[in-house]
């Protein structure tokens, strides 16, 4: 084990070579400065056939792009993608070399071998002398740090790579006893990239409209009641519907047993007033769910394995009552893509999205009805992200569709008087006010695939048109 | 009988397009103060075209067109869609509602019906005469305008608007159409807003004008009546039907039309809470 400087003496040391499969977490988002400062020593040396498994790639993440455009990439296996990489794969890309998992179908993949890691470069904002890590301390603090955990156990390699070193790290997330060796640089990213100030509600009378109707659905259907458990997104509509609940459960002194997933300080409000026993964070999206984590023993980072991989039974969505989720397109199926724009651009991936609609007793999918003039729901979507099979509720400023396999839903929204609609009446609806968009078949070359969970084929991602 | 009335500006396509979407129990359709001279013409041609092609399923709709004094109103008046239930006639008096009857018939149209907004001094002292006109279904306070004609501070309380808002319910209610309470104007401020729409229950309002579709909800809540009103003219309205009566007594009271009239008011009002819930 040694503590290093030098990048190039850690790729000397544990033979990085052609053909490496190389993998990154995401918890420093849009600023990251680990992946650009590894993958620029591979391009020093001139590697090929790299494997890359970062489990998220951002817009900081340029020189991946390069490596990219150089024809070093054998494979890019992630949850999500955005910036100019995702540009890269749209246009210029030749090559079916894209694999987008969810965030539990990576901590499995990782796990049974499908991910094989040859060595993990684990942004780590503090180490101490044992080598232990956390995401607490440090100018980089980004909170939990869940979607490292995987590849720490079972990584070949594992290298810690931190612009912090402590004397001792009260409790650690990563145990020393797994970590190779430590890579000291100045700065390991931008604290403006990794986590925002407080996240926005949404004040947007669309949204507003939306949210009232989930909360109106979830009181239909018996949800909030004590000791149910709740997930949602970070998107100012799910936020809003958390801070209606927040009303909700205060006035009628309900309480929830976990809320899980992405934290925020919106969440970490209801674990301190204690509406909430337990927050599970995979990941923290704000500066308040970072210093929660840091005050609040109940307030616990879990790793993507324990959040979401179907192959673990403890997983925390298997006891999931509920979880709101968003759409760029929802089709007459009720598959849902987060993947993709209609012209096939990547514009972001599952994420947590498949795991939890899968696993979640119910899945409520919230979006406007019409968005940038373009109806939101398709007879056939562009991407599969989600299959519609483990899609529940679709709801817009327009009205609810409820998946037909859903009777009993169905039958109790409509005994409690919500204007419950079939997903084509909604779309006939859109069509009135937007006519019906063209046709966007397919007719470019495969980059690559969406995989589910489980590992299996779901769809096929396509070069932009 | 409208709870809640929402002010959407007439040359906002996303707002025009998605006024239905809002829960308000009326529109009114902005062409006054929130356009800006310049895009008044746009406001008439896309309320207009958007009314043509998707008005049949919108709530009641009404157009606030501009004073009777300025060279907008006449245009608006030659241009008024036909479909809509009636205009919001600013700063209404008597002298308004002579002129504004008067370009009709030279303009050889009928006249809509109005809602009359009454936002200066003198409306007030006109307000019964005002509310007396047939053409006249509402009486809307506008109270922003009003404070600043009077020359006082907007406060919390709302002391300044006050007399206007009990001159205003009372005329309402003597010539039987609805009272309408003036917008709250601060558009986040959820708590101002409660307890103002509390001080328009207090005052005996029927409903309440709004300028953010988010304040919508919070009225139509607040003006939906409380069960026990609703249990007691429940019962008033079966002894009235049991025996066919205007005037009985009821747990020692007595009941006569115009409580009964009050009663199934009240009623209509619960119904469409419920069917909003």
């Amino acid at each position: 084990m040694k503590t290093t400087t030098d990048i190039a003496a850690i790729f000397d040391d544990f033979n990085v070579k052609d053909g490496a499969s190389i993998s990154f977490h995401h918890h420093l988002r849009n600023g990251d400065a680990v992946q650009n400062h590894v993958l620029d020593e591979a391009r020093r040396r001139k590697l090929k056939n790299l494997r890359l498994y970062p489990s998220a790639v951002f817009p900081v993440h340029r020189v991946l792009k390069t490596l990219l455009e150089e024809g070093a990439v054998a494979s890019l296996t992630t949850n999500y993608l955005n910036g100019p990489v995702a540009e890269y794969f749209a246009k210029e890309a030749s090559g079916d070399i894209l694999r987008m998992q969810s965030h539990g179908g990576r901590a499995r993949a990782v796990i049974e071998g499908d991910n094989p890691i040859d060595i993990a470069f684990v942004a780590a904002p503090a180490v101490d002398a044992q080598k232990n890590a956390s995401g607490l301390e440090g100018p980089a603090a980004c909170g939990s740090l869940g979607y490292a955990m995987e590849d720490v156990k079972h990584a070949k390699h594992v290298v810690l790579v931190t612009d912090t070193l402590v004397d001792h790290l009260e409790n650690p997330q990563i145990d020393g006893t797994d970590v190779d060796a430590v890579l000291v640089l100045d700065s390991i990213g931008d604290p403006k990239g990794i986590t925002s100030g407080t996240l926005s509600l949404t004040r947007d009378p669309i949204g507003m409209k939306i949210a009232r109707s989930a909360m109106r659905l979830l009181d239909a259907l018996g949800v909030i009641k004590e000791g149910f458990s709740f997930q949602s997104g970070a998107g100012g509509v799910s936020l809003r519907v958390v801070d209606m609940l927040n009303e909700k459960m205060t006035r009628d002194r309900i309480h929830a047993s976990f809320f899980s997933g992405g934290i925020t300080g919106h969440h970490v409000k209801m674990l301190e007033a204690g509406l909430v026993e337990t927050l599970y964070d995979v990941q923290c999206f704000d500066l308040e769910a970072i210093a929660s984590l840091r005050r609040n023993a109940s307030h616990i980072a879990i790793s993507a394995d324990r959040y979401a991989n179907p192959n673990n039974p403890d997983r925390v969505i298997a006891d999931l009552d509920c979880v709101i989720l968003g759409a760029t397109e929802i089709d007459l199926d009720f598959n849902v893509n987060v993947t993709t724009d209609s012209h096939n651009t990547i514009i972001g991936g599952s994420g947590g999205h498949s795991d939890t609609a899968e696993d979640a007793k119910l899945s409520l999918i919230v979006t406007p009805l019409i968005k940038g003039r373009i109806p939101v729901i398709k007879e056939r979507v562009t991407t599969i992200t989600t299959p519609g099979k483990t899609v529940d509720v679709l709801i817009t400023e327009r009205g609810i569709a409820i998946n037909p396999a859903r009777q009993g839903i169905i039958e109790t929204a409509q005994k409690a008087g919500l204007h419950v609609d079939t997903i084509e009446g909604l779309m006939a609806i859109a069509h009135t006010l937007t006519g019906v968009p063209a046709s966007t078949a397919r007719k470019t070359h495969p980059i690559g695939f969406v995989e589910s969970r489980r590992g299996e084929r779901l769809d096929t991602l396509h070069a932009k048109e | 009988m409208a709870r809640s009335y929402l002010f959407i500006p007439g040359d906002v396509p996303r707002m025009l397009q998605n006024m239905d979407v809002f829960d308000a129990d009326a529109l009114i359709v902005d062409f006054e103060d929130a356009i800006a001279d310049t895009a008044k013409d746009e406001a008439r041609d896309l309320t207009r075209a958007f009314l043509t092609k998707h008005g049949k399923n919108v709530p009641p709709l009404y157009i606030r067109i501009n004073a009777v004094d300025t060279s907008a109103f006449a245009t608006d008046v030659a241009s008024l869609p036909t479909d809509v239930a009636g205009v919001v006639l600013p700063k209404t008096d008597l002298n308004a509602l002579a002129r504004f009857r008067a370009t009709h018939e030279e303009m050889k149209k009928a006249p809509p019906k109005i809602i009359a907004l009454i936002e200066t001094p003198r409306a007030l002292f006109d307000v019964l005469a005002i509310a007396d006109d047939p053409l006249v279904v509402g009486l809307m306070l506008g109270g922003e305008d009003l404070t600043s004609a009077i020359g006082a501070e907007r406060t919390a309380a709302r002391t300044e608007i006050a007399t206007a808002r009990g001159l205003i319910v009372l005329a309402a209610a003597a010539a039987e159409i609805d009272a309408i309470d003036t917008p709250y104007p601060v558009v986040d401020d959820i708590t101002g807003l409660m307890r103002d729409i509390d001080q328009s229950r207090a005052f005996g309002f029927d409903a309440k004008a709004c300028i953010h579709p988010n304040h919508v909800d919070a009225i139509n809540r607040a003006f939906v009546p409380s069960a026990t009103a609703i249990d007691e003219a429940e019962r008033i309205v079966a002894m009235h039907e049991k025996t066919k009566s205007m005037r009985f007594s009821l747990d020692g009271k007595m009941v006569d039309k115009p409580i009964i009239t009050r009663a199934k008011a009240l009623l209509k009002r619960a119904k469409q809470g419920a069917d909003d819930a």
